[in-house]
């Protein structure tokens, strides 16, 4: 599982149905690193820090067994310090 | 899931049956690597789009016996880089 920061809320608004209405999240692993997409099963807001998760733990995390997810939001850190830690 | 942007089209008749009739997109990703994704959203060319991979990118298309390991899930409203 990875550690990344939660930026800003992607809106896509022509996707695939079996997506859902399921938020979207961009998230990065550090300040400028390349952006990601997650699905947010949990409900945060930009600038936590969370703990996502890849391959088929994402789809279920996500929803169900054959949710189209490769990264999904698991947690919220409660305290992370990205100088001391990074 | 990824950020990609949609480069060109892709035509390719002789290919595997498993691929069966799927349209391909050629992308390209943030790091500027080419990459080729099947597309059951129709991003037309210069678009923001996600992507999703591994076998995540079979549940996202509408006939999940298609083998491809790179799907484009939906186009983004905007996108800004």
């Amino acid at each position: 599982m990875r550690i990344m920061r939660v930026e800003k809320t992607l809106v896509s608004t022509n996707r695939i149905r079996e997506m859902g209405h399921r938020p979207l999240l961009v998230v990065r692993d550090k300040a400028g690193g390349t952006p990601s997409v997650a699905v947010d099963a949990i409900g945060c807001i930009p600038g936590d820090w969370v703990i996502c998760v890849g391959s088929s733990a994402a789809r279920e995390a996500a929803g169900s067994k054959d949710f189209p997810s490769d990264l999904t939001i698991v947690g919220i850190i409660d305290q992370w310090d990205e100088e001391k830690n990074g | 899931m990824e950020i990609m942007r949609v480069k060109d089209e892709l035509v390719c008749t002789r290919r595997v049956e498993g691929l069966k009739a799927a349209s391909l997109r050629v992308l390209e990703s943030q790091a500027g690597k080419l990459l080729v994704a099947t597309d059951p959203v129709g991003a037309p060319i210069g678009k923001w789009v996600i992507t999703t991979s591994g076998s995540a990118a079979r549940l996202a298309m509408p006939d999940v016996k298609i083998m491809t390991d790179l799907t484009i899930c939906g186009i983004i409203d905007n996108w800004s880089e």
